[in-house]
């Protein structure tokens, strides 16, 4: 069993530059934590505060009620894989991932079984001989999480583990590391850029900018109602379109544009008349049989969607991710419809939801 | 009973991953006991005795000494049974070795203002011999746990194949 609860964490470094602010969360027992966000967001630092690798300025850290915070890293129990491997080039694999159980001096039968039964799991038996240059990218992220495995840590750790690594392998290996979650049932945090790491891997998701934790859901959550500009424009591949806009008589008004609501919408927006909001539409939510027009400067066909990129209204910039091959050509007049929107209060970047005012 | 059988089968599997440290150990130690032995044979150097001819054989047997028993020692860190061989090819020449320059320069004298005085006196001949006698054990050692544990090994292993087919 391990529960993790980050309470009110905030990371202030020597130079006074804020890192993390007010950072909650609750993580349960086996659950898979995904922080997600830019480059600078303060995921990897408060993933290091959690391995205890960076001092906590403020804030609890407890594992299992039991309070971390002044813990030092190695008695956290927490085993962490690294972007770049942090391997030992001159030992074999073999040894590396006996390497931390012969530092703690465990028996030598006790340490072969572990590391075989690690070895089995991620299908490195054949390789245990081998030295990590003898390796590709892959097995060696492989061997860096059979080091944490053997350690059988409460927690584990993963910071970007898949960034070195080529987009057909980082696919497959993502694959590994969700079947090792299932196979192991532990509790893991994992920080990445790739929101579709995010998205694929996540029991719930972390989304952060400059520190500050904008949303926590499940990816579905994140993807369909997301709190904030920042996730909504975070979250989703391509990024969602959005339009400033006036909501007046009943319908959506932009610079040279006007999208019609449905009954839903209107009442969602009812409080909300002529104030300035920002109307969120995913490129997969439009499709080619409206009768908004726009203007085709690009069709990027990937097999099973077509992408059309083109202008509306004043020069608004428009992605739409249709189903199917489409052949438009530069210049061509589509005209699309808007399926699920999203609107967004245009001060306060916030969501608007219905109820909300 | 179960679990010995279990445990010495973990260590024979083991040995599949883990070289042959506690041979390849016995090589540096027999190195390093050589280097003490070859460090303190001038020291008691009375006159002229040591410059002869053996001085310039003993220089160069103690350079090729202690390459060949490095790269034996590599080689029985992986289990190679033919390195056992050459260690104790090296091992019987440091018993050898006792017989020449030691036992030479300890039975002989020279003459200090008309004073007979041995070239080596006793201390340090035995000094001298028991770093050749532990040399030549490290070396010796080594090659019979080398030889025991890749025998052990390659049964394991054939054991293993038998099994698999």
């Amino acid at each position: 069993m391990a529960q993790l609860s980050l309470q009110h964490l905030d990371k202030i470094y020597d130079n006074n530059v804020q890192a993390v602010f007010d950072f909650n969360m609750d993580v349960k027992d086996g659950e898979l934590i995904v922080l997600v966000g830019p480059s600078g967001c303060g995921k990897s630092t408060t993933l290091r505060m959690v391995a205890g690798l960076e001092d906590i300025s403020r804030g609890k850290l407890l594992l299992d009620d039991r309070d971390i915070t002044q813990t030092p890293a190695k008695d956290r129990d927490m085993a962490m894989v690294f972007q770049n491997y942090a391997l030992y080039g001159h030992m074999t694999i073999y040894e590396n991932m006996a390497f931390s159980l012969t530092l703690r001096k465990e028996d030598v039968n006790v340490i072969h079984k572990k590391v075989l039964a690690a070895a089995e799991i991620l299908g490195l038996t054949s390789q245990l001989n081998k030295k990590p240059a003898q390796l590709s990218g892959g097995q060696r992220q492989r061997v860096a999480m059979g080091r944490s495995i053997v350690r059988n840590p409460k927690v584990f750790l993963f910071d970007e583990p898949l960034s070195n690594l080529d987009a057909k392998l980082r696919g497959a290996t993502r694959r590994e590391i969700l079947l090792l979650h299932k196979r192991l049932k532990a509790t893991m945090l994992y920080v990445t850029h790739d929101q579709t790491e995010a998205l694929t891997l996540a029991d719930r998701i972390v989304c952060m900018s400059m520190g500050h934790v904008q949303q926590i859901g499940t990816p579905l959550e994140l993807y369909d109602s997301p709190n904030n500009l920042f996730v909504a424009g975070f979250i989703g591949l391509p990024p969602m379109n959005f339009y400033d806009v006036v909501f007046q008589d009943g319908t959506l008004k932009g610079k040279g544009f006007e999208v019609e609501l449905s009954d839903e919408e209107r009442s969602i927006l009812s409080g909300h008349v002529g104030k300035e909001l920002v109307l969120g539409v995913r490129p997969e939510d439009i499709s080619d049989d409206g009768a908004l027009p726009v203007k085709v400067f690009s069709n990027e066909n990937l097999g099973m969607n077509t992408l059309v990129h083109g202008f509306m209204g004043d020069n608004h910039r428009i992605t739409a991710k249709l189903r199917g091959w489409t052949s438009y050509k530069d210049g061509d007049t589509i005209k699309v419809r808007m399926g699920r929107k999203h609107f967004f209060d245009k001060q306060t970047t916030n969501a608007i939801r219905k109820g909300e005012k | 009973m179960t679990q010995v059988l279990d445990d010495r089968q973990i260590q024979m599997d083991r040995m599949r991953y883990v070289k042959n440290t506690s041979s390849s150990r016995l090589c540096y130690l027999a190195i390093l006991l050589n280097v003490l032995y070859f460090v303190s044979i001038y020291k008691s150097d009375m006159g002229s005795w040591y410059y002869q001819f053996l001085i310039g054989i003993s220089i160069v047997y103690n350079l090729l000494f202690m390459l060949v028993a490095f790269l034996a020692s590599e080689g029985v860190k992986n289990y190679k049974t033919a390195y056992s061989n050459a260690l104790i090819i090296l091992g019987a020449g440091q018993i050898l070795r006792i017989f020449v320059l030691p036992m030479q320069a300890h039975s002989a004298v020279v003459k200090i203002s008309g004073t007979e005085v041995p070239v080596m006196g006793n201390p340090q001949f035995i000094f001298c011999i028991l770093m050749l006698l532990g040399s030549a054990a490290c070396l010796i050692g080594a090659a019979v746990i080398n030889i025991r544990k890749s025998k052990m090994l390659a049964e394991y292993e054939s054991a293993k194949a038998k099994e698999a087919a």
